[in-house]
């Protein structure tokens, strides 16, 4: 809020000058030590003072702020011989190979030069990507004589990390150094080191500074050293590999000075730039990773940046935060979809900052008499100095007074109060993976008693939740604008509908569908008293008394609005050849006429996420005030309405008469029988093959197909026995609360063909599956038919069949979740700055147009009918039941 | 099943333990193969054999504790648990320190480390306990043993499943159209392994189908080259041995006229060769060819022998490791390169590498034994040292003083307290599951798979027919180690394997042709 703000205009990535390196720096680094006998640091030793402080008591001797507050100075090591910096080495190598050895000139023509500079030219002013031309120069500018100086080159190879060879013999660093210094500027440019002279005479880069002269050495803030409780000092990895520099750079010199043999020289010499590799990185490949004592590889500085542990994944891409909380979360049907509950105890930790002004001041106060541990309270008075007090029990009154007095009486501005998270604070609730924005939801406070998150049940399906222990996160928004934000544009309700198909992704689940079909279908009826306490129960407008008795439909209808009107099929409409409509004997036909449920019964699509009509239809028509009105309502009414009849299942529910056993029973064998014909026609060679197919393929096909026929036609035998109106499981499955009518038929007909990875279970042993069978055998319970239901329980060969069948769901899921994690990272980080304007042109951040018009018809999927732009048959049905007809 | 039935179960079980493999793999391990690898090692040889130190018999101790005031006292695995000590067995190995021209001296004792111990194993205090007895020593008389205490901590080793060894396995790469294939054996001998590796691929430009890489041998080289160097010399051997389909004929006679490119023949020095001096031509020049792969830049007198000394050493070991044996590897060799031709040609289905029967279970004893070889090992290799460092020192060399036990003490107990096994191989042994008294007898029947729970391996995590009656077909952690981790099934037993002599003369006795 303070400081001037100026905006970047251009950022030049560069090299660092041997110059740069000693400008910048405070004092040259000599020893090797680092503290003398009575612990404190030698003056030129890595350890300096003048390079920073991290104890706030004392003052840094270079910049006078105080530890914590001084980032840091940086020192330098004067290199007694030059060495390649492990980073650039293949860069050198590269110019290297593509310029003279005699003469420093690139290896191209003049005509070559020129065509080049001018393609380098129209690049730079279009701000296109120069990487691509760059190595293009690098495979032309590969010739066995210089076109300048007319002198032989000799190929130039790279011996991985940093040796470079030259034919037959290795350069030193300082020869290649005095290679790339007689490179010219503009030559150096073609070669992709932008060594051009600004009007100041000052450049970015020169080829031969990847050759290190003199090395920067860190200041002590980024290698703190640490005091164990033994009083002993541990030093950080990156000094100890300094020392080790500098040991070998004083040794160098001296046998340098001292004249030593060149062989001696030579070794130092390598290992100065073993050294100084390892330090910038400690992993490169070819060269043995640098060790401590222990025998644990360092942690030099690519290491601190590299990787998921690294600098950019962990700690810039990925930052930990203060204001959030985590616990469990639990069900509470009786808050809204808005709401989430909070623990005091979280409530009473994470706070709310809060300017003081003449409006709230009294209020405020309050909060500071409760202190931090009651809880409407507040846990600290910011200053405007900037100072935080936090408020204890034994000075909440003085600081409350402080606060009256100054405010009121100097008329200072500018305190804030840290207060307590109170019902109505609008907070960000979050679960993970956090794979599409409904994951991160913005929820209304309620502080609530106990330890757990609260949070309706509606809400479970976007979040993908369920509370078999999961946890969910919370953040407190700090500041005015992020709550508006979020109020406006992170409401759950905002939400209800899913951008991914354009249909309500929150809605009501399980026993709300089932409670609200038991309350609508056509024997609910009520009488007066029942209604009432179902009424008042939902928290809905009592009507007057009339005496009559009044139909689940009558009941409904109260939570719908007044001028609704629409017509669908329920999820219970079987599909029938012909559709009676409104006497439909399954009661499957919904009409709603001026918000009154006249036929049809409500069920998992009336209001169930992801299809729920009426809802969809709300939130579009009215708004989602009204939406997250009606979901509330709704869901209770059927809450209240399931509890008026009572709901269980059991095994019971799955149990049919004898006869029908029979049948089924009859029918699996002709089945296998018909298969045991389609085997014996295929080994007679009777079987026709299908077109395009084999004559094996053919067989397994049809094969298939009559055994998923006997399944299901088993399954339509078990299902005639089941009555919805005596049947609870059949209730779930029929209306959608939970299972299916398959789930019920292989608990009590056929469990059907057991399959991995698509086809009938072919693998074991040799030509045969299980050495209960013959070789090849073709037959259906050969190849994994599961003949028995589950309720009969199955036989030990189906039961494996079936164990296998069930392994390859596991594996699915468990290499599914790694594999689409992965998979949207890399989305996220392609699509990240993509954004969509006020005209619907698709555009990435630096304004280049991706689509004219977003998905190339401009729909906003969660606006959209179900990724429709608009549904005609629904509007006409609708306009039909307004005009009367 | 009917009453009847459930008595046979019962029977199994009043004879069978659960934990049956482990007890039974250690005792082995104790009993036999301990001394087995102590007869195996080479001895010590000091001063170009001045001084050799030979080993005699080994004897492990029943289980005592050394106090800080040096008295000693048996220890029983409760105290161990209770004071953070480690349930072992103390080692004395007889040793004898040989010097040239001189008489044998008596083979003294030595103590040379601790063996942690499995419990209930032979010789384990607990072992033949009874119930009461159990209780007294502070034991759950229900506790089935088969683990180790180390540090107080009580440590399974988990049984590893592998690729079974020193048997072919043929495997097809990518579609059949590419028509490449692979046939692999990985050659056991007393711990190490070889890997051999022939492949058919079509070559780059003009090059050889058939290929082979086994170790010390940087890259491929041709199988034709390599039989050769066996001794297999002519081509018309070559060709016979692999095949006697004319169509297989073909491609080898191809592969030799491209591989013989390599070999630098001179046509002209081999017209004058009888034919037994053209084979010894052919095969030194293929080994000739071996060796400078081998020992590049060496003299071709130092080349031509360390390539001998490959072969007979790192091909194939498990069929021998002297130069007697070079004729049935290549026999062995020829036979593997029809296998192949055959998955090639589609007359030959691949091996199905999750078929149980091309799968060996290594079980704790197993697994001990390599741990035990490699600990061995470098108190071998310390020893030599101190006795050494005493010689140069002007001392007279002991065995005694000679030996540090602490080296295979702190080698085997370290490798069992972290799980960090010989070979890199992490979580071998792992702390015992203690949750209920069912987590800890399936920890114990816990089937390990090496393959990387990272990558997907669709087919090796699918449970596999063949596992029916061996392994758990319910019973699989969920997540990254599904399918990979497995548990024996409840009436599994595992084999503990033969002695191949044994069978062989079995099989001669049923009077089977040479």
């Amino acid at each position: 809020m303070t400081g001037i703000l100026k905006k970047i205009s251009q950022i030049n990535f560069g090299l660092m000058s041997p110059d740069d390196i000693r400008s910048m720096s405070v004092t040259k680094i000599v020893t090797p030590d680092t503290y003398d006998e009575d612990g404190y640091p030698i003056e030129n030793g890595l350890m300096d003072p003048r390079l920073g402080v991290i104890d706030p008591s004392l003052k840094c001797s270079t910049c006078g702020t105080k530890g914590g507050e001084c980032q840091g100075h940086f020192g330098n090591i004067n290199l007694a011989r030059p060495v390649i910096h492990v980073g650039f080495a293949d860069t050198i190598h590269k110019i290297l190979r593509s310029t003279c050895n005699t003469c420093g000139r690139i290896l191209l023509t003049d005509s070559e030069i020129f065509d080049y500079q001018n393609k380098f030219k129209t690049l730079i002013k279009n701000e296109e990507s120069l990487t691509k031309i760059i190595k293009d120069v690098y495979t032309v500018a590969r010739r066995d004589k210089c076109p300048h100086c007319e002198e032989e080159q000799e190929d130039v190879k790279i011996d991985k990390p940093v040796s470079i060879v030259e034919g037959n013999y290795k350069l030193t660093p300082s020869e290649v150094r005095e290679r790339l210094e007689i490179i010219t500027d503009s030559d150096s440019v073609i070669l992709g080191v932008n060594a051009e002279k600004a009007k100041d005479g000052t450049q970015v880069a020169r080829p031969e500074w990847m050759i290190l002269t003199v090395l920067p050495v860190p200041p002590v803030t980024v290698r703190p050293s640490i005091t164990l409780e033994t009083g002993e000092r541990s030093e950080d990895d990156l000094t100890h590999k300094l020392v080790d520099i500098l040991r070998i750079n004083q040794r160098l010199k001296e046998n340098m000075e001292a004249g030593a043999p060149q062989l001696i020289v030579e070794d130092l010499w390598e290992l100065l730039q073993y050294h100084v590799t390892t330090y910038f990185d400690n992993e490169a490949s070819g060269v043995p990773p640098a060790r401590h004592r222990s025998g644990r590889p360092l942690k030099t500085l690519a290491q601190r940046l590299k990787g998921k542990e690294g600098r950019f994944r962990s700690n810039l891409s990925g930052k930990r935060v203060n204001f959030s909380a985590r616990t469990v979360i639990s069900p509470d049907p009786n808050i809204s979809i808005n709401e989430v509950g909070v623990p005091e105890i979280i409530a009473t930790e994470v706070t709310v900052p809060i300017k003081v002004t003449e409006w709230n001041l009294e209020e405020l106060k309050g909060y500071i008499m409760n202190g931090s541990e009651v809880h409407p309270g507040a846990n600290y008075v910011i200053r405007p100095d900037g100072r935080k007090i936090r408020i204890y029990d034994e000075i909440k009154e003085t600081v409350a007074e402080n606060l009256e007095k100054n405010y009121l009486e100097k008329g200072e501005l500018g305190y804030v109060v840290e207060r307590h998270l109170k019902d109505g604070d609008v907070v960000l609730f979050n679960r993970q993976p956090s794979l599409h924005r409904m994951s991160m939801m913005a929820h209304e406070v309620r502080v609530l008693p106990y330890k757990t998150f609260r949070l309706n049940l509606c809400v479970c399906p976007p979040y993908n939740a369920d509370f078999d222990g999961d946890e969910m996160n919370m953040h407190v928004f700090q500041t005015e604008e992020s709550r508006a934000e979020a109020k406006s544009l992170m409401r759950v309700q905002e939400h209800i509908l899913s951008p991914r198909f354009g249909g309500p992704i929150i809605g009501g689940i399980h026993d709300h569908i089932s409670g609200a079909y038991l309350l609508t279908r056509k024997s609910a009826i009520f009488n007066e008293d029942q209604v009432f306490q179902v009424l008042r129960k939902s928290k809905l407008p009592l009507p007057d008394r009339t005496g009559k008795t009044w139909t689940g439909k009558q009941i409904f209808s109260k939570v719908l609005p007044d001028d609704m009107n629409m017509v669908y099929r329920a999820e219970v409409c079987r599909k029938c050849d012909e559709c009676t409509e409104r006497s439909c004997k399954n009661d499957a036909y919904v009409v709603i006429e001026d918000g009154e449920l006249l036929s049809g019964v409500i069920d998992e699509k009336a209001y169930g996420a992801f299809s729920g009509k009426i809802l969809d239809h709300i939130v579009k028509e009215y708004g989602t005030d009204q939406a997250r009105e009606f979901l509330d309502a709704s869901t209770k009414l059927a809450v209240s309405g399931i509890m008026k009849a009572g709901f269980t299942t059991s095994t019971n529910d799955e149990e049919i008469p004898q006869e029908a056993k029979e049948d089924i029973e009859a029918y699996l064998y002709e089945a296998e029988e018909r298969v045991d014909k389609l085997v014996a026609a295929y080994d007679n060679n009777e079987l026709e093959p299908l077109p395009g197919r084999s004559l094996e393929e053919t067989l397994e096909m049809k094969i298939m197909q009559v055994l998923g026929e006997a399944r299901d036609k088993s399954g339509e035998i078990a299902e005639s026995y089941f009555d919805i109106n005596e049947n609870n499981a059949v209730i779930m499955a029929l209306t959608g609360a939970r299972g299916s009518m398959l789930n019920l038929t292989q608990i009590t007909a056929c469990v059907g063909q057991q399959s991995v990875r698509g086809g009938r279970i072919d693998r074991g042993y040799s030509e045969r599956t299980l050495p209960h069978f013959q070789k090849r055998e073709l037959g259906a319970k050969a190849r994994g038919f599961v003949h028995s239901s589950y309720k009969k329980g199955l036989d030990p060969i189906e039961f494996f069949f079936h164990a296998m069948g069930g392994r390859e769901g596991l594996v699915d899921t468990a290499i599914r979740t790694a594999q689409s994690g992965y998979m949207q990272r890399r989305l996220v980080n392609a699509l990240q700055d993509l954004s969509v304007n006020a005209e619907g042109k698709v555009t990435d951040n630096r304004g280049v147009v991706i689509q004219t018009l977003y998905g190339e018809d401009g729909v906003d999927p969660a606006k959209s009918d179900y990724g429709k732009v608009v549904d005609l048959d629904k509007l006409v049905d609708e306009m039909r039941i307004k005009s009367g007809k | 099943m009917k009453k009847s039935a459930w008595g046979l179960v019962d029977a199994f079980f009043d004879e069978h333990n659960l934990v049956d493999h482990h007890v039974k793999s250690y005792n082995d391990f104790v009993n036999h193969r301990i001394q087995d690898i102590i007869d195996i090692t080479e001895p010590i040889e000091l001063e170009q054999g001045e001084y050799s130190v030979e080993t005699g018999q080994l004897e492990i101790k029943k289980p005592f504790t050394k106090e800080a005031d040096g008295s000693k006292s048996l220890i029983f695995p409760t105290e161990a648990r209770l004071r953070n000590l480690t349930y072992s067995a103390h080692m004395y190995l007889e040793m004898r320190l040989l010097k040239k021209d001189e008489s044998e001296p008596d083979f003294e004792k030595v103590y040379i480390g601790e063996l942690p111990l499995m419990l209930k194993s032979d010789i384990c205090h607990l072992n033949g306990l009874n119930k009461e007895e159990l209780v007294v020593k502070g034991e759950d008389p229900q506790d089935p043993g088969g683990y180790f205490i180390v540090n107080g901590s009580e440590r399974a080793i988990v049984t590893m499943e592998e690729i079974a060894p020193n048997k072919i396995i043929l495997e097809r790469i990518g579609e059949v159209e590419d028509r490449r294939a692979r046939a692999i054996v990985t050659s056991i001998k007393s711990g190490f392994r070889a890997r051999i590796s022939l492949e058919y691929r079509k070559p780059r430009k003009t090059g050889v189908f058939l290929r082979i890489s086994f170790p010390y041998v940087p890259g491929e080289i041709p199988l034709v080259v390599l039989l050769r160097a066996l001794g297999l010399s002519t081509d018309e051997e070559i060709i016979t041995h692999i095949s006697d389909d004319f169509n297989y004929q073909m491609i080898i006679a191809d592969d030799i006229q491209v591989s013989d490119q390599g070999l630098k023949l001179e046509p002209s020095e081999m017209e004058e060769l009888s034919q037994e001096e053209r084979r010894q031509y052919l095969q030194t020049s293929a080994i000739k060819y071996i060796g400078n792969r081998v020992a590049k830049g060496m003299t071709e007198e130092y080349r031509i022998r360390r390539a001998e000394d490959v072969i007979d050493r790192y091909l194939l070991p498990h069929m021998g490791v002297e130069s007697e044996t070079r004729a049935e590897k290549a026999t062995y060799l020829a036979e593997m390169t029809e296998m192949l031709l055959q998955v090639i040609s589609e007359t030959r289905e691949p091996h199905d590498k999750d078929h149980y029967t091309n799968k060996r279970l290594r079980v704790s004893g197993d697994l001990m034994e390599d741990l035990f070889r490699v600990a061995f090992t470098s108190l071998t290799r310390d020893m030599s040292y101190q006795l050494e460092r005493s010689l140069a020192r002007g001392k007279e060399p002991s065995v005694k003083q000679a030996v540090r036990s602490d080296v295979l003490t702190e080698n085997i107990k370290h490798a069992i307290a972290t799980g960090n096994w010989v070979g890199g191989r992490a979580g071998v042994s792992q702390l015992l599951d203690r949750t209920s008294y069912m987590g800890t007898l399936s920890h114990m029947r816990r089937v390990v798979s090496p393959l990387s729970r990272s990558q997907p391996h669709f087919e090796a995590r699918d449970l596999h027919p063949t596992q029916f009656g061996k392994i758990c077909p319910n019973e699989t952690p969920e997540g990254p180690n599904c399918g990979l981790v497995k548990n024996l099934a409840l009436m599994a037993k595992i084999s503990e394997g033969s002695d191949p002599a044994e069978i062989e003369n079995i099989i001669k006795k049923m009077g089977i042709l040479e």
